[in-house]
């Protein structure tokens, strides 16, 4: 029983970040947009939340303004995103592949002088997993009992008829590809503020990629992403709790999560559930134009 | 006007051939993680700027987050950038480098960790089983579960040599204590440290013990109250309460050691072949220590010195015996080494005969792990 609840503390606990992310990439990508930038959100949003949470040097920071700096950070990033991709009509894959470059470059870089530092004002971990789960449970309240949701998603669908309808196809993307990346910004918080309390260049270690697969796992819809982030944390988990254990060699575990998000995107593709994606993801909206 | 120009390009021109003239030495490091690990290649790179600051004529340059695979491309880059020595610090940049030194005859390589060498080429590495011995006696002396943690990052023999002298040190105190490794397969990645320190500590693990690049064991630790040993660097800091020991490197008394006996043409491109540097806590190379200053943690001095073991029948504190040997293995002619016969494997098998030590070559090729050492351990000879 007590390894049961041990491991499911630990799910939720590796879990968090991947909700958070995953949650920010549904909301901007039921919009239709697409931001393979998590990653470098996130290490952007470790970076700002640490430096604020570092404060003066003592490490005694704000922890709130630290978190609200890490939302700022992914957002404006994720602003960058929105305009080469909303107002300028780029790629969308290639503007976000660019924006997880130049994030994890940037970070990396200003991160310098906080390399090595240890942080004494931890905020527990707690308020992070609970307020993702209950993000979770908003979002899918949002997205299918409000007129906000139904504009969301119709943008992301079918953007002409939107615009038709005299919603602001622009607006709405903007919006949510900025609430997007402060998600982004604020799963990096949780890394550098709760998960390691501390900065280090490359901490996110390929969570933001595991958080944009997820998003296909889950078939966009934030309910799921919760099991989701929770299997995904159990199997990470587990690979070191059963080795040793089990007469299988460590690199196999090591491997895991890969093979594992290559399984699960087999798994959602036989499941049919790339017909889930909004209709118009990763399309530009470009007016009269059919 | 113009002429003020000229000249004040010409004065930067002469003057800018006279600095490059006075730096005639310019040491080049290839780092394999970010500077800011808090282990390894931070090390290094504080060992780099020690150097710069010890040897007059002396610039440096760094490259970090180097791929193996980019190894030569980016010695190509720092040769023709003007760098006449060249450190490549880690083990898989070894193949790579030597190739480097074939294809530049005139520039000196020095590769940290490796075997193989060139006349353009030599060989370092600061090593610390001994340290982790003493280590190893204190987390016996702690453990009250009798299992002792390990994370650790890939199964090459310096771990196995590390976590082979640590579980020495640790049976040496208490014999049915076990070391129970969890191999991450990463040097750096935080996410995955942190997971195997938990579920050592959730198998009943009350004491962690780990080589990999972070401070994250130790920050994990912590946070569950359970004492851990700092690895690499000072990580007191993150854990004044709990860190008890650890093991820390200085680099820097090698590299200057090397740039001096370059820059005074001791070494040169052509008789690097059989120089290897083997330093230990005898070169200052390592030390024991929460932090540099701190052998033992004054938090846990208590409790070690109450502990005991028998060394040829006599009692003794932990604390006592940890002391004893520190200061022998800090002496000009160290009289204790951890891997003197007889030892045997885990399975049973002598690996070194009575009365013998294991040679510096048979340490750096070892294969087997020591007796109370649990896990799964590839490469393991039978």
């Amino acid at each position: 029983m007590e390894e049961i609840v041990n491991a499911l503390a630990r799910a939720l606990s590796f879990g968090t970040p991947l909700l958070i992310a995953c949650l920010g990439a549904i909301l901007n990508e039921r919009a239709g947009v697409v931001n393979l930038g998590v990653e470098g959100m996130m290490a952007l949003g470790a970076l700002a939340g640490f430096a604020v949470a570092f404060g003066g040097g003592v490490g005694d920071g704000n922890l709130w303004l630290a978190v609200l700096a890490a939302m700022l950070a992914g957002g404006v990033a994720a602003l960058l995103h929105g305009f080469v991709t909303i107002t300028l009509q780029a790629n969308q894959f290639v503007s976000g592949l660019a924006l997880t470059m130049v994030g994890l470059g940037t970070a990396g870089l200003l991160g310098k002088r906080f390399e090595g530092q240890p942080l004494f004002n931890q905020p527990p971990e707690w308020p992070f997993t609970l307020g993702a789960v209950g993000l979770a449970v908003l979002l899918t309240f949002v997205f299918y009992a409000t007129r906000l949701g139904l504009s969301l998603r119709s943008v992301g669908e079918n953007p002409a008829a939107a615009d038709l309808l005299g919603l602001n196809v622009s607006v709405v993307r903007y919006a949510a590809v900025v609430a997007g990346g402060a998600l982004a910004g604020l799963a990096g918080a949780y890394l550098s503020l709760v998960y390691r309390p501390s900065w280090t260049d490359g901490m996110t270690a390929g969570l933001g990629w595991i958080a944009v697969a997820l998003v296909i796992f889950v078939g966009w819809s934030p309910l799921r992403a919760v099991f989701g982030a929770i299997f995904f944390g159990l199997l990470y988990y587990l690979q070191f709790r059963l080795q040793g254990q089990a007469a299988i060699p460590s690199e196999v575990f090591a491997s895991l999560p890969y093979l594992l998000v290559i399984l699960v995107l087999a798994l959602s593709g036989l499941r049919g559930q790339q017909g889930n994606a909004p209709e118009a993801l990763g399309k530009p909206y470009r007016r009269g134009e059919r | 006007m113009r002429k003020t120009w000229l000249l004040g390009i010409v004065a930067t021109l002469v003057l800018g051939m006279g600095m490059a003239q006075q730096a005639n030495l310019k040491a080049c490091f290839i780092y394999v993680g970010p500077i800011g690990d808090v282990g390894w290649t931070y090390a290094h790179d504080e060992a780099r700027r020690a150097a710069e600051k010890a040897i007059p004529g002396l610039s440096t340059q760094y490259v970090e987050s180097v791929k193996p695979a980019d190894t030569l491309a980016t010695v190509d880059r720092l040769v023709s950038g003007g760098c006449n020595v060249i450190f490549t610090t880690s083990f898989d940049f070894m193949d790579p480098t030597l190739e480097a030194a074939k294809k530049y005859p005139n520039v000196i390589f020095a590769h940290a960790s490796g075997f193989k060498r060139a006349p353009n080429m030599l060989t370092y590495m600061a090593d610390f089983y001994q340290i982790y011995y003493l280590n190893g006696l204190m987390a016996g002396a702690l453990t009250k579960s009798g299992k002792v943690g390990y994370v650790a990052a890939f199964p090459i023999p310096e771990l196995k040599r590390h976590i082979s002298a640590f579980a020495l040190g640790v049976r040496a105190v208490n014999p049915r204590a076990t070391v129970n490794v969890k191999w991450i397969n990463a040097w750096f990645d935080p996410v995955k440290a942190r997971e195997a320190a938990e579920a050592l500590m959730a198998e009943g693990n009350d004491i962690l013990a780990f080589t990999e690049d972070t401070a994250t064991v130790i920050q994990t630790a912590a946070r569950r109250k359970v004492p851990s040993f700092s690895h690499y660097n000072s990580m007191y800091k993150y854990a004044p309460d709990y860190v008890v020991s650890g093991q820390l490197v200085d680099w820097s008394v090698i590299y200057i050691d090397i740039l001096k006996k370059v820059q005074n043409g001791t070494y040169t491109p052509n008789n690097l072949q059989n120089v290897d540097y083997w330093w230990l806590a005898k070169e200052k190379a390592v030390m024991l220590g929460a932090q540099v200053g701190m052998p033992i943690n004054p938090k846990f001095e208590a409790a070690l010195k109450q502990a005991t073991l028998t060394v040829n029948g006599k009692r003794m504190s932990v604390y006592d015996r940890v002391m004893e040997l520190y200061k022998d293995i800090q002496s000009q002619n160290p009289k204790w080494d951890p891997f003197t016969g007889p030892i045997r494997d885990r399975n049973g098998v002598l690996r070194v005969p009575a009365g013998r030590r294991m040679t510096v070559k048979e340490l750096n090729e070892m294969q087997w792990v020591a007796p109370g050492v649990v896990g799964q351990v590839p490469d393991e000879p039978k």
